[in-house]
């Protein structure tokens, strides 16, 4: 049944001479932003100037191009009832304030992939990265989040593996769900690779971070037994201990438990194995509750700290604007040129289909209006996106050397420092090995050279920053094991979220063969399923961590391109929608996103696959270290043993086979949708849209952030109304 | 705006971005919709609310 609910959502409104000003304003700093970013070679410039283009260009795409989509395009009707309201059980279904759900929604989707992926993307210069997360959110990324809640809302809140099974077919919808279970495997291996590499060998942050696991099972036992409930209390005493835990971090490190606590990074993988599998499989209550909240909490507070911090230091970008790894394709951080590699490495902030799993899964359940789509789809987003530039900035403003030192490869780097700054020298930049140690000491830790994975680099850069504002050099020790006290945090409780839903994929495909399996109050099937997705990402943790040519460049485009793979199935079932309910002059609004996602993502797992050199190439990689096997040799490049060649072979093996899976995957999702799309075109009368019926509203709340004249004068005359009953409608217009 | 008022509003925001309030939340919705049905303690509801996570990993998943 196409929608033939009339455009009512879209009011005549007067342009005011005051609102030109203003935007032409906005878009005055937005574009001097870009102009000096452009105009800029050679010099340093500001921070500011980045912060003005983006945040310029969000407020322009925010106000005209959301808007246009909302209104136009997906035509969201403030009559027609959200199932929040429709089917209020008080519980998961119930209407949200906008803002309360914005922040809900921030909070599910930013996590530790918009601080990662644009820090390895800034070997290329602080430019791409920074074009990419712009432009990518705004004509791709917020776009996906906002058509996907939408869509999902009016169908009852049905996940996007569900919409893609109802609206392109069992085909695409089983694609889907390999891709999702897939790239839950490596996005956790990959998360979980990055704290083993912030850890390694440092006494204050294993301890620390340690510490965060009685901390939360105090707060659970405190939630259960003692005051049930009470979160806000809990979380604040929470933070507290968390603050101690990193302040004593740095007793232990120069205390004689020093050593108990310098692990090595394979005795770290068996801890977080250990971790992940007794952590999933504990009653949320205990560990997973209060531990999201304790992340919830560091993650919104730091990241305004943050927005704060940046404002006032106003800290120089030490990168060059373009480096010559962005042409070259052979940086140390991950190989392969600008297209398509900056695109897979930066997901989350400017693409991230994993999004496509929250907008259809908890959000649309609680949204109160489908006008709110905008703020809080498309808004969400964009905030995220903000954090990623932040993440740019905290990169870019270390010095060049530094930055290489700590991002590149151990096996590259050599032995010592000597040979690490050898190794800087040797790609075109410089650092001393005096400079090294000086800067690890400032931050406590014995040494920084090596540690890959972004999360080092991003608390060095935040500690540089905090530390201007607060404190000095002397507190850049304590910012530093803040920042990575604030990653591994969000990390451990993606880790045990992501082996919960994983295991619940498991156990729901499996119990097709065998009924008992599906029982999720069924221990041994618990643990049994548990078991295979903790050894699935413990795996690639393991490898990760013991590949010679190091795990972060190995496995990082794998999860970048997973992640896009999800985004493309995502926007092949937006696009879908618009053609199917009659919609095909505005499919270009999801379609030119999808097009562009998908030749970055087949490029990419082409040049994966296919490639001739080793250093891109899987498979090229994998002959080259088979041959010198073959030919007897006992070392090559960074493999100095046997093994370790052996290793590489193996590990290339496996990894190009999971690159062609996902390629597959993608030409799957998108033929069975070509095909319903045009089935659709056609044969016009014969697409069946599956939305939930229409009912009418009878909340009154606003669309965007603050109420519209017009939303003021229906908020009061519904409150006039409704005076006695009170409930919903009023609250819905606090403001 | 009083510094009273912000307070009560920032305290407003912060009970119900962490959850705080749904208890009060269900209580107002069974009040209203269900007069008849029963009212459960906080405990009780605090621990429904878990379980069912427990039950459903996927609600309130939160991404990379």
């Amino acid at each position: 049944m196409p929608e033939t609910v009339p455009d009512t959502s879209r009011p005549a409104r007067r342009i005011t001479p005051k609102s030109i000003v203003i935007w032409s304003l906005v878009a005055l700093v937005g574009a001097t932003g870009w102009g000096v970013l452009a105009l800029s070679r050679g010099e340093e410039i500001s921070a500011a100037w980045l912060l003005a283009a983006a945040l310029g260009s969000y407020a322009i795409a925010y106000r005209f191009y959301a808007k246009f989509i909302a209104n136009r395009v997906l035509k969201v009707d403030k009559k027609r009832a959200t199932p929040a309201e429709r089917l209020d059980n008080g519980v998961d279904f119930h209407p949200t304030d906008r803002r309360v759900l914005f922040g809900h929604h921030f909070a599910a989707v930013a996590g530790a992939g918009p601080l990662v992926g644009p820090v390895l993307a800034a070997q290329m210069g602080y430019l791409p990265g920074t074009i990419w997360i712009v432009a990518g959110v705004i004509f791709a990324g917020a776009v996906q989040d906002m058509v996907v809640l939408f869509f999902s809302t009016r169908r009852n809140g049905r996940s996007l593996g569900q919409m893609a099974r109802d609206e392109i077919g069992p085909f695409g919808g089983a694609a889907a769900l390999v891709a999702v279970f897939a790239i839950m495997i490596i996005l956790l291996a990959v998360l979980a690779l990055v704290i083993v590499n912030a850890l390694k060998g440092s006494p204050w942050g294993v301890f620390s971070i340690a510490m965060t696991i009685p901390i939360a099972l105090f707060m659970g036992v405190y939630l259960r037994v003692l005051r049930p409930g009470r979160v806000t209390e809990v979380s604040v005493i929470g933070v507290a201990l968390l603050l101690l835990a990193i302040v004593s971090g740095r007793w232990v490190a120069e205390s004689s438990l020093a050593d108990t606590f310098t692990l090595e990074p394979g005795t770290l993988v068996i801890w977080m194995v250990i971790y992940g599998f007794l952590a999933s499989v504990l009653p949320v209550w205990m560990l997973l509750a209060p531990r999201d909240y304790l992340s919830t909490f560091m993650k919104v507070g730091t990241i305004v700290l943050l927005a704060l911090g940046v404002v006032i230091a106003m800290p120089t970008m030490k990168m060059d604007a373009v480096t010559a790894f962005a042409t070259s394709g052979q940086g140390p951080v991950f190989a392969g040129s600008m297209f398509p590699f900056v695109f897979i490495t930066i997901a989350c902030g400017a693409l991230s289909g994993f999004h496509a799993l929250v907008s259809s899964g908890t959000t649309p359940k609680m949204i109160q209006k489908e006008t709110q789509v905008r703020l809080v789809g498309y808004g969400s987003m964009l905030t995220e996106s903000f954090v990623a530039i932040m993440a740019v900035i905290c990169a870019c403003i270390l010095e060049p050397g530094l930055y290489f030192a700590v991002n590149s490869p151990a096996g590259a780097l050599g032995p010592t420092l000597e040979s690490a700054s050898e190794f800087v020298k040797g790609i075109g930049f410089s650092i001393t090995p005096d400079q090294l140690a000086q800067m690890a000491k400032d931050v406590g830790e014995p040494s920084i050279a090596g540690k890959t994975g972004g999360a080092p680099t991003f608390a060095l850069g935040m500690s540089e920053i905090f530390s201007a504002v607060i404190g000095g050099a002397g507190m850049k020790a304590f910012w530093y094991h803040f920042a990575i006290m604030f990653e591994a945090l969000f990390i451990l409780t993606t880790v045990d979220a992501g082996t919960r839903v994983g295991r619940f994929m498991l156990q729901d495909t499996l119990g097709n063969v065998w009924k008992p399996l599906r029982d999720v109050s069924w221990k041994p099937g618990v643990w049994l399923t548990s078991a295979v997705v903790v050894g699935g990402w413990g795996y690639f943790l393991w490898v990760g961590v013991h590949d010679p040519l190091g795990g972060i460049n190995q496995l990082f485009p794998l999860f970048g391109i997973a992640n896009q793979l999800l985004a493309a199935v995502a926007l092949a079932v937006g696009t879908t929608l618009l053609i199917k309910s009659g919609r095909l002059k505005w499919a270009w609004v999801t379609g030119i996103p999808l097009a562009w996602d998908v030749a970055v993502t087949l490029t990419a797992s082409w040049q994966k696959v296919f490639s001739d050199d080793p250093k891109v190439g899987f498979f090229a990689q994998r002959d080259l270290y088979q041959d010198a096997l073959d030919a007897g040799k006992t070392e090559l490049g960074t493999a100095k043993t046997r093994e370790a060649m052996e290793t590489i072979v193996t590990n290339s093996t496996v990894d190009g086979v999971l690159a062609a899976i996902f390629a597959i995957l993608i030409v799957i999702v998108l033929a069975d949708a070509t095909r319903v799309c045009i089935k659709a075109i056609r044969n016009p009368g014969s697409a069946e849209i599956k939305e939930a019926e229409y009912v009418e509203s009878k909340i009154v709340a606003p669309a965007g952030l603050w109420a519209t004249a017009e939303e003021k004068a229906e908020l009061a005359a519904a409150a006039a109304e409704s005076a006695p009953e009170g409930g919903t409608p009023v609250a819905a217009g606090k403001s | 705006m009083t510094v009273k008022s912000a307070t009560a509003k920032i305290w407003w925001y912060v009970r119900e971005l962490t959850g705080e309030t749904a208890y009060e939340r269900y209580v107002a919705h069974v009040r209203k919709d269900h007069p008849d049905a029963p009212v459960p303690s906080r405990r009780a509801f605090e621990r429904e609310r878990t379980d069912r996570q427990e039950a459903d990993p996927r609600q309130g998943f939160r991404c990379c």
